[in-house]
């Protein structure tokens, strides 16, 4: 059965990046499986309130004032009548936050429970235990999190990750990956033809592509943001010996930021100018069009919760080198990847590795392309959400839902299908830590209080009901290549 | 549970077998091409029962389950070995894992892989596997009381020397002791102790200089020994003026950086100088590199020079000492009546206010540690400490009366905050003993201290020594046995979502 559902985060386009177009992908699939999806999100500049992007998605550019790169201050309890006010006007059934650090995604979770609806949280990335930032955000989480009907993470190392930060049931956490739309991220030698070719479509017949010689040019992408935590040192420290290991090899950096002065000055101090492209900051949709100029895809991070420009490399046809951190070991099967501690020496063993590799032409990267196509797609990741739906919603029973692995100690908890029941919630807030079990249950009250009034002030009778974007049927299952809309 | 864990595996696997009725039959060894687990999670560490953590109950309590974690003492809990079952899914083609591949039973091996569609559901929590790369603790080392109660003397010499720095102004402002006669007594110790300091120093370096001298004697004995007199070259003897040029060009081979070892040792004749040069070469390298340059040339008899260059090179750092010593005696006799009228127009319970803080902020952020694997690191904080020392004696010596208070307070201030913590370090590396006994004597005094300006009188200075000797002894035992009775709540919890620490080799060339 269609559910109506708002997505709320901070992020989302016009600014562009990884949640983002998690949350715009996601949508527009569940709008093909029949539901209605809007998308609540705070005004950026030059884009306030409400839109309409393709196919019916609704958002609203809700005015708040924002303190850090695009994260809005905090006021808990300032958000909920302009809220109220939307969810009331659209009918909305679901609440789903996305990202930790999205202030508006924790106050939307509180507020639609105080209104007796259901809620999922999304996880986009790791956090330590160790500094303060982290524990604070960690407080924070939990605040969100006590209450939650259902959280869904990108991978089983962020599942546990947010387990332990938020102290959950696992069984009340899912795992679902993000995705690639691999259209938009074909290999050269695929350009022509991929349209036309189903996904099934029997790629052993397909000519090999013209061999590497051991004299050819093997062309290294790095496209990230040049940050710490992207391991940009790593990067800096081993692109000299690369290349200094490996004669006819290049590299291609796309991406800005804070380390790029390093990285120009090394290549200033060991003067690899011809040997190293700098291509500064690159528009996502210009992502692979670097790509398919390179065979190798180095990826140096030092923390990534999945990592999904691997994948759009791989999709790319790229051989994958990447540190061996976080979710990124989950990601892809072991034959498109090379994996390297966050070493400089082991890196460079597992880039050169990876250049013999390709080399003696032992890798058919000519079918990584079909192979993602398989493994990763908005539509399977819609499919797994509705599922997570139909299980907070009741629509699959409790015991399918959380199904029942006797004997395995998970099976303890009956609070799973979390009550609207003030008390109960208090219960579950009051848990939360000596202070802040009182904070957030003072919080809680509070926010019931507003509730209560603004039921009394604003009454829902008063509230129009906005017509719903005239629905198409729903997609079929004959329906068979991925995000095919695209194609018609 | 799968083979590989049974090194570690007095552990009753937790599971039912028929929940994961592949596992006890995999066959597959851990292949060399299974993906292997992080580096820093790697099976060397210690493991633990995973029971525990894997019985605990639902609503997971995260402290109650590492408190049962650590009361069955482990310093690393729950780190499971590697899964070995993945090699049979990475030599698959992917095309054949689909719902087709995974049919080969209903529920097939579990796969912590996000790429493979598997038929669990997605919030599938499979025991085994979850948080198996959690460790909590790994770095853990518990304390001692003694040996803490011991490195704690470190801070309660400076709180009291602070203290004796406070009583001391309170005794100015209030008239009841002369500046001068604080200033006099502060200098006097301040020389002792730059004599004592001093003298270490060149202790040290004598050392230093008879090891290297004591080599090179042998050297020049063994080198010698061939032929005749070569410390007195009087050219009798036929080879004398060879040996002496030989001898000449070995000492300047031993100063210089050692390019010329090798042709050196083939210049002479018999093996063993040889072999004293390679073994005198370092050492007396990084000797000239610490003494001054002038030992650098070359010289018949090296002995002699040498000491005396480092007598003269002491003396010159001791002319250097005395020489900054002036010009800040005389800066601060220049800036005095400045500083005097410095806060003129504000209030002094503002004044009284900033010291304050600038003393608790100058305690706080003193360097305690011993200086020896200090590096870069803390030399900021240090010098915020001193800083914000010499600002509070500053504000402090705005509200004297004369000139010649403020210049006294002021000087007394660089001693004790600028100098005595030097001189205390050094003591600390010295001597165990006077370091306790050092320590024995501030608490005494800065009690005494207190005592007097509470109360007035020697009988008050002897109760408050007493009682402040008795306070310290009970803080110093209370807080380190508070900080070791701490130490059980210590949770750090690592595992794979936490950002790598990258290892890089600088190799500036």
């Amino acid at each position: 059965m269609p559910y109506n559902i708002a997505m709320v985060s901070d992020f989302f386009f016009p600014q562009s990046g990884g949640i983002e177009s998690h949350i715009y992908q996601l949508s527009s699939k569940l709008i093909d499986r029949g539901h209605k999806v809007i998308i609540i999100t705070h005004a950026y500049k030059g884009r306030t309130g409400v839109r309409y992007l393709t196919n019916g998605l609704k958002i609203y550019h809700v005015p708040f004032f924002v303190i850090y790169r695009e994260t809005t201050f905090p006021t808990v309890f300032s958000f909920f009548p302009i809220f109220r006010n939307i969810v009331i006007r659209e009918q909305i059934e679901i609440v789903h936050g996305h990202a930790s650090l999205s202030s508006f995604c924790g106050e939307a979770i509180l507020h639609a429970r105080t209104m007796g609806l259901r809620t999922v949280f999304t996880d986009h990335s790791l956090f330590g235990f160790a500094d303060a930032a982290s524990i604070l955000t960690n407080k924070l989480l939990k605040f969100t999190l006590s209450d939650v009907d259902h959280a869904i993470c990108v991978s089983h190392t962020c599942k546990e990750n947010t387990v332990l930060r938020a102290s959950l049931d696992p069984l009340m956490v899912s795992v679902i990956p993000n995705a690639v739309v691999a259209e938009n991220f074909r290999p050269l030698s695929n350009d022509s033809r991929a349209a036309d070719q189903g996904a099934m479509s029997p790629v052993d017949q397909r000519p090999q592509p013209a061999p590497i010689g051991p004299d050819d040019t093997i062309t290294i992408v790095v496209i990230s943001r040049l940050f710490y935590n992207k391991g940009t040192d790593l990067l800096i420290a081993a692109i000299p010996r690369i290349l200094a290991l490996n004669p006819n090899t290049r590299f291609i950096i796309a991406g800005s930021g804070p380390k790029a002065i390093d990285l120009e000055q090394m290549l200033e101090r060991n003067v690899l100018q011809d040997k190293v492209e700098m291509l500064g900051s690159v528009r996502h949709e210009e992502v692979r069009d670097v790509m398919v100029r390179g065979h190798i895809y180095l990826h140096p991070s030092l923390t990534e919760a999945f990592g999904t420009v691997i994948v759009e490399a791989a999709s790319c046809g790229l051989y994958v080198v990447c540190t061996r951190v976080g979710g990124i070991p989950e990601v892809l099967p072991q034959h498109m990847t090379t994996f390297a501690k966050p070493e400089e020496d082991d890196l460079v063993v597992a880039t050169s590795k990876a250049i013999a590799a390709l080399r003696s032409n032992k890798v058919r990267t000519d079918r990584f392309h079909d192979q993602v196509k398989m493994m990763y797609s908005w539509r399977d990741v819609a499919e797994r959400t509705e599922r997570v739906y139909k299980g907070i919603t009741g629509d699959i029973s409790p015991e399918e839902f959380y199904g029942s692995y006797p004997g395995q100690g998970w099976e303890v908890s009956g609070d799973r299908v979390r009550s609207f029941a003030l008390i109960d919630r208090l219960k579950r807030y009051y848990g939360c830590g000596v202070w802040a079990g009182k904070l957030f249950c003072f919080c809680v009250v509070i926010d019931f209080l507003i509730y209560v009034f603004l039921e009394m002030w604003f009454p829902r009778a008063n509230i129009d009901i906005a017509r719903s974007w005239p629905r198409k049927p729903p997609a079929d299952k004959s329906h068979s290549s991925n995000g095919g809309r695209r194609d018609q | 549970m799968i083979s590989p864990t049974s090194p570690t595996s007095p552990v009753p696997p937790p599971v039912p077998v028929d929940t994961h009725p592949n596992r006890a039959s995999d066959t597959n060894p851990p292949g060399p091409d299974r993906i292997p687990d992080p580096d820093r999670l790697a099976p060397e560490d210690a493991y633990f029962a995973h029971s525990l953590s894997r019985v605990r109950s639902v609503p997971l309590n995260y402290e109650d389950g590492l408190r049962s974690l650590r009361a069955a003492d482990s310093g690393v809990a729950t780190l499971l070995p590697p899964r070995s079952n993945l090699n049979d899914v990475t030599r698959k083609d992917v095309r054949k894992i689909g719902p087709a591949g995974s049919r080969r039973r209903r529920k097939g091996v579990w796969k912590k892989l996000l790429w493979v569609k598997q038929s669990y559901p997605d919030n599938y929590t499979d025991t085994e596997t979850f948080l198996d790369h959690l460790q909590r603790n790994p770095r853990v080392r518990p304390y001692d009381f003694w040996p803490l109660v011991a490195d704690s003397t470190v801070i309660v010499q400076h709180v009291c020397s602070v203290v004796i720095f406070i009583c001391c102004f309170v005794g100015i402002v209030q008239d009841r002791v002369s500046p001068v006669s604080i200033v006099c007594w502060g200098s006097v110790g301040t020389a002792i102790g730059w004599i004592l300091w001093d003298n270490w120093i060149w202790e040290e370096q004598t050392e230093l200089a008879r090891n290297l001298v004591g080599v090179k004697g042998g050297d020049d004995e063994s080198s010698s020994s061939s032929v005749t007199s070569a410390p007195h070259p009087s050219g009798h003897d036929p080879q004398s003026t060879g040996l002496k040029a030989d001898t000449i060009h070995g000492l300047g081979l031993s100063m210089s950086p050692s390019a010329h070892h090798k042709e050196d040792v083939s210049h002479l004749t018999s093996d063993e100088p040889g072999a004293f040069y390679g073994i005198a070469d370092p050492a007396s390298h990084s000797a000239a590199s610490f003494l001054s340059p002038s030992t650098r040339v070359p010289h018949a008899d090296v002995p002699v020079i040498e000491r005396a260059s480092l007598f003269s090179s002491r003396n010159r750092q001791r002319l250097s000492t005395v020489k900054s010593a002036f010009l800040i005696y005389f800066s601060l006799l220049g800036l005095s009546p400045i500083l005097k009228s410095l806060t003129k127009s504000t209030a002094s319970d503002s004044i009284w206010a900033l010291s304050c803080w600038l003393l608790i902020m100058n305690i706080f952020s003193f360097d305690y540690g011993s200086g020896e694997g200090a590096g870069d690191t803390t030399k900021f904080p240090a010098s915020l400490s001193t800083n914000a020392a010499v600002m509070a004696s500053t504000v402090l010596a705005s509200r004297l009366p004369s000139t010649t208070h403020v210049f006294s307070l002021m000087l007394f201030s660089m001693e004790v905050f600028g100098l005595f913590p030097i001189f205390r370090r050094q003591l600390r590396q010295k001597s165990w003993t006077g370091h306790v006994l050092l320590t024995l004597a501030l608490v005494m005094i800065a009690g005494g201290a207190v005592g007097t300006t509470l109360g007035g009188g020697w009988g008050s200075a002897v109760i408050g020594s007493f009682l402040g000797s008795l306070l310290t002894a009970f803080a110093m035992g209370g807080c380190s046995w508070w900080l070791i009775s701490l130490q059980k709540y210590k949770n750090v919890v690592i595992g794979p979502w936490d950002p790598a620490r990258p290892i890089i080799r600088r190799h500036w060339n």
